[in-house]
């Protein structure tokens, strides 16, 4: 797609997306809200998993990282909680780098179980230290504005994805895609052709987790109640699914997969805890007949615009 | 001064010696082979120059620098690229842009047309242009190879280590390969070191050849000196 035309279809859909709520109630901006929060840690994570190929399962923790650092920075210091996103942010982007740093040496399966013990860890400690997080009982906090609106928290998170993605987005397309995708396909390979494997894995662990933690934030003060939930592993693993399910490793697929997903749970939860195996199905349903997910189907059926020379 | 040079490299896997006290040279501009019988430490030695592992003990020079333990990354960096024995493409990238990773990072600064255009010339250059588009991983064997020989010449290598990148040739294909390899060397004034098993081929296009024997230099020479070499004869066809 030429560069104008992709801006102008993303202009389009954008428009599309500002007036969508507006004929809308309460309860489905409600669904809209939660959708762009899953947006933004979907394709973030897809940032690490579907690009770098290190599946992480400490992105809900880095969520819960932002929102805690400024709900508690909220509560305790009085700090008003813009900044206290900002701060969250910074946060989950030093931990991320940590995390990022330990796993360095790691791939595949050890680098997931270091990645769930952090995010089991921090799970604990927030549980159990109740003077300062609330424990289960959840931490209220402030809003984002004195007065609250529905709307108005919608173009809020809406204009945060959109800056996430575009900085995605433009990561991908860089050089730096590049390194990122050859680092995913063959790291000692990478490495021959002068890839700085290291740099490269860090800094996609800092930059995602600092999207999580930025994410993780403004859905703290959307909620206005924090609670373990978010650094949960329910959590991360609906992120999961819905990046599985959308089509990991390609940029629509998390944005797809998080709306989709999203909108079901929606409609299944009157089957109240049956509607995890509703969840499961459609991931089994996927994996089985379309393993690059929603976006590869649609690959799949629309005819190709490049044929690849037959060699 | 050699441009690459080992001084008793010893690699020890456990408790196998893969390569013991191995001292070598490649000398500027030229073309030298790599021999010996299977599981004589050829591809170790390989991957103990360009970084896949540190050796045991040893140095390893290039152009000057100690370069013993450096990371890959840092050595192609420094001029050295490799193919891989069992090819080794970015399989779910297209051929320009595994060739396009491999110009980013020798030209981090230039910007995306250059960088694509140059990808595409060293894809021609192999005789890949027509798969600029297709995923790496639809390529056969041979094509596979070119494309490694692609992305290892688009980091702007003044050494290339080539790993056994005629296997599957025919004959008449095998002469087509080495005329390319020596054009490497007398068009891009490029030095090769290359482990090959066509004998042939090496003994045509090298001007050195160096021996291996179970992790050890069993000779090196000319050509015709190492074919020649009764140790030689004996190493690869066993004690009559």
């Amino acid at each position: 797609m030429g560069g104008n035309k992709l801006l102008a279809t993303c202009a389009l859909v954008v428009a599309g997306m500002c007036v969508l709520p507006l004929g809308l109630g309460i309860y489905p901006q409600h669904v809209l809200i939660v959708s762009l929060f899953y947006v933004m840690m979907a394709a973030s994570w897809n940032l690490l998993a579907g690009y770098t190929g290190q599946v992480s399962f400490g992105h809900a923790a880095m969520a819960g990282i932002g929102a805690y650092t400024s709900g508690i920075l909220a509560v305790k210091a009085g700090l008003h909680p813009w900044i206290g996103v900002c701060l969250g942010t910074a946060l989950a982007a030093v931990l991320g780098f940590a995390l990022g740093a330990l796993c360095l040496k790691m791939g595949g399966i050890y680098l997931s179980l270091t990645t769930l013990a952090f995010s089991q860890i921090l799970h604990i400690i927030i549980v159990n230290e109740y003077a300062i997080t609330r424990g289960t009982m959840g931490l209220q906090v402030p809003g984002l504005m004195e007065e609250y609106s529905k709307i108005t928290y919608y173009y809020i998170m809406l204009a945060a994805a959109v800056l996430v993605l575009a900085v995605l987005y433009w990561m991908i397309h860089s050089n730096l895609g590049l390194n990122f995708r050859a680092v995913q396909n063959d790291e000692a390979a990478a490495k021959s052709v002068g890839v700085r494997v290291l740099r490269v894995r860090v800094l996609a662990f800092t930059v995602a987790s600092a999207m999580a933690g930025f994410a993780g934030g403004l859905y703290g003060h959307y909620l206005l109640l924090i609670t373990p939930e978010i650094p949960s592993l329910d959590l991360q693993f609906k992120v999961l699914a819905m990046t599985v399910i959308g089509g990991m490793g390609s940029f629509l697929g998390p944005i797809l997969g998080a709306f989709a997903l999203n909108i079901l749970e929606e409609y299944i939860r009157v089957y109240g805890e049956y509607h995890v195996l509703v969840f499961g199905s459609v991931a089994l349903i996927v994996a089985r007949f379309a393993p690059n997910g929603l976006i590869g189907l649609w690959r799949k059926f629309r005819p190709m615009k490049t044929r690849p020379a037959v060699g | 001064m050699a441009l690459l040079e080992g001084r008793k490299v010893s690699k020890s896997f456990g408790g196998v010696q893969a390569l013991s006290q191995v001292d070598f040279a490649v000398e500027r501009g030229t073309i030298v082979g790599l021999i010996g019988p299977n599981g004589a430490g050829k591809t170790t030695l390989f991957n103990a120059v360009a970084g896949a592992f540190k050796p045991t003990s040893g140095r390893i020079v290039f152009d000057g620098a100690d370069i013993t333990g450096w990371p890959a990354d840092a050595v192609c960096r420094l001029g050295m690229a490799r193919t891989f024995q069992v090819t080794r493409p970015f399989a779910a990238m297209t051929c320009l842009e595994n060739v396009m990773v491999a110009a980013v990072n020798r030209h981090p600064q230039k910007p995306r047309a250059f960088i694509e255009s140059f990808a595409r010339e060293k894809l021609s250059f192999v005789g890949l242009a027509e798969m600029a588009g297709s995923e790496a991983r639809q390529l056969n064997v041979i094509q596979k190879k070119r494309l490694e020989m692609a992305r290892a010449l688009a980091t702007e290598p003044r050494l290339l280590m080539l790993d056994e990148v005629l296997g599957g040739l025919n004959t008449q294909e095998i002469s087509q390969a080495v005329d390319f390899i020596r054009s490497l060397r007398d068009r891009l004034g490029l030095t090769v070191l290359w482990i090959e098993h066509v004998m042939g081929a090496i003994m045509q296009a090298a001007e050195r050849v160096i021996v291996l024997d179970q992790g050890r230099v069993l000779m090196a020479g000319t050509p015709s000196e190492v074919v020649n070499d009764p140790r030689v004869i004996q190493a690869y066809l066993g004690d009559g």
